[in-house]
């Protein structure tokens, strides 16, 4: 053999405005998938075009395991919480609001947030990893051979499963948040669990409630729609299953923390 | 059943499909051979609707048409029964009939007690055959196979290639094979056309293949390497593309 060696492919790293131009292409590709897929979802939904058996599964994939993990949170986060509330209300002599103190941020923030977050981490990125073998391994290939939508096969059970499961998982983080702030309100703050309940009666409207359901159906759709866009437009190898897991943990808690402002702001400032 | 005239294909401005043409009749295998990176799967992505070409022209006898991936693309989170059934979905048929249909086309392939296995749990074999009856399922008129035999033993090779020309009279069905194996060409397809560089450089049956004195095919059939691909691939290689 005479011929040369073989020229390399030099990277270059892509640094200063360049990045920031790269990085808001990528973004808006992808928000761009997002909503496409997003409209595809609802268009199967609408004509009722839903495998019922998948969704259950997944169901219990997204909701029934998401359980222990998100009671484990809410309780930390509720004792943190409360010992926090009580000292300071404690301080100017307010005990008996601290039920309601405790139960507002719950209900309008902690809960929705507590879960979003968990379904991000144990569910979005799993969606992500999953999906994204399954385009390495063909078999996403395999399903459109067949003349089987991946939409409507592999998007449309989870997202409908995600968006009647968070919800609970929501009400489910804010009750033990709430069981949590009893607890500490009386071992640290010496309030009785009955002052605490009509503390949280007086003070949480429906309106909040509504605000808590809203925000919990906001985050399934990210969690789903961003996994499962990231994880249907993925190739490569082995490498490209974490690279997509990681940039779906950061667009989907990005995104819920995001929209859970933009829900606040909308429903809860001043006027 | 198949007709492709002048297929072209390119991938970041590479034409890995310079203009192909060929056809393919009910109750016939055609084998695709070449080295990799030729463009051989390519084609059969382009022939199921994994892929749109650039140019040229795909004409289909019929929509029917399954091809056993060379992963075999099994969905793991679904036993073997459940992945046969996904191959059903649009034949709209009664629950009674797909299990009579499923449970006739796993004993054709020797899993007749495998329906409740999951493909994680099946050896390469296993899976591979799997992967045919989830092909064969439906009554497709046209099958494609990508490398089917690639990564199995010469036993199992041997088992594979007898399933495939099995299929292939029973169903009366136009196949494409492609392959490097070269058993798997001589055994199963009654053409074989040899693809370098995006392009078919022979065409012919396999007993023809085996003894041309074509430089291309000489070279192939007899794996050595001196020849035209070799010295063209090495070009390729030092191009700035690589």
């Amino acid at each position: 053999m005479t011929s040369a060696a073989p020229k390399l492919r030099t990277v270059r790293p892509i640094r200063g405005l360049d990045f920031f131009v790269a990085q808001f292409v990528v973004g808006t590709e992808l928000i761009g998938q997002v909503l496409i897929m997003l409209y595809q979802t609802l268009s199967f939904i609408a004509r009722g075009q839903v495998d019922l058996k998948e969704t259950y599964r997944q169901m219990y994939m997204i909701g029934v395991l998401s359980f222990i993990v998100v009671a484990i949170t809410a309780l930390f986060t509720g004792f943190a919480m409360s010992l926090q509330i009580a000292r300071e209300l404690v301080l100017f002599g307010a005990d008996t609001a601290i039920g309601g103190v405790v139960s507002l941020a719950l209900v309008r923030e902690i809960g929705p947030i507590t879960a979003g977050v968990i379904v991000a981490g144990r569910v979005g990125s799993s969606i992500a990893a999953e999906l994204t073998t399954m385009m390495i391994t063909e078999q996403v290939d395999a399903l459109k051979v067949m003349r089987i939508d991946p939409v409507q096969y592999l998007v449309v059970p989870r997202f409908v499963a995600a968006f009647c499961m968070m919800p609970v998982l929501s009400v489910y983080a804010m009750a033990v948040g709430l069981v949590a702030g009893i607890w500490i309100a009386q071992v640290a703050a010496n309030v009785p669990p009955s002052t605490f309940l009509d503390s949280v009666r007086q003070t949480i409207l429906d309106r909040d409630f509504l605000v808590h359901f809203c925000k919990s159906w906001i985050n399934a759709t990210i969690v789903v729609m961003f996994s499962c866009a990231i994880g249907l437009n993925t190739k490569g190898g082995a490498e490209d299953v974490g690279i997509a897991t990681t940039r779906t943990i950061v667009w989907t808690m990005t995104m819920i923390f995001i929209f859970n402002y933009v829900v606040t702001s909308l429903t809860y400032a001043p006027r | 059943m198949i007709s492709v005239k002048n297929l072209r294909k390119s991938f970041a401005g590479r034409e890995v499909l310079q203009g192909v043409s060929f056809e393919v009749y009910a109750g016939e295998t055609l084998g695709i051979i070449g080295p990799s990176g030729c463009g051989k799967s390519t084609i059969l992505k382009l022939l199921c609707g994994l892929l749109e070409p650039d140019g040229g022209e795909i004409k289909k006898g019929s929509p029917e048409i399954s091809l056993v991936f060379q992963g075999s693309a099994l969905l793991n989170s679904l036993n073997v029964e459940e992945n046969l059934r996904l191959a059903l979905r649009s034949k709209k048929m009664k629950p009674a009939e797909e299990d009579k249909r499923i449970a006739a086309t796993l004993k054709l392939v020797g899993l007749g007690d495998y329906g409740a296995a999951f493909p994680g749990n099946l050896s390469g074999g296993q899976q591979k055959r799997t992967s045919f009856a989830r092909a064969i399922v439906n009554d497709p008129q046209i099958i494609l196979y990508d490398e089917p035999t690639t990564g199995l033993d010469p036993v199992m090779s041997t088992v594979i290639e007898d399933y495939m020309i099995t299929l292939e009279k029973e169903l009366h069905a136009a196949s494409i094979v492609v392959t490097h194996q070269f058993s798997t060409w001589t055994r199963t397809a009654h053409r074989i056309i040899l693809m370098h560089a995006g392009t078919i450089v022979w065409e012919g049956t396999p007993e023809e293949a085996v003894n041309s004195d074509d430089p291309y095919m000489k070279q192939f059939a007899h794996a050595t390497k001196d020849g035209p691909m070799l010295l063209e691939q090495a070009k390729e290689s030092h191009s700035p593309m690589h």
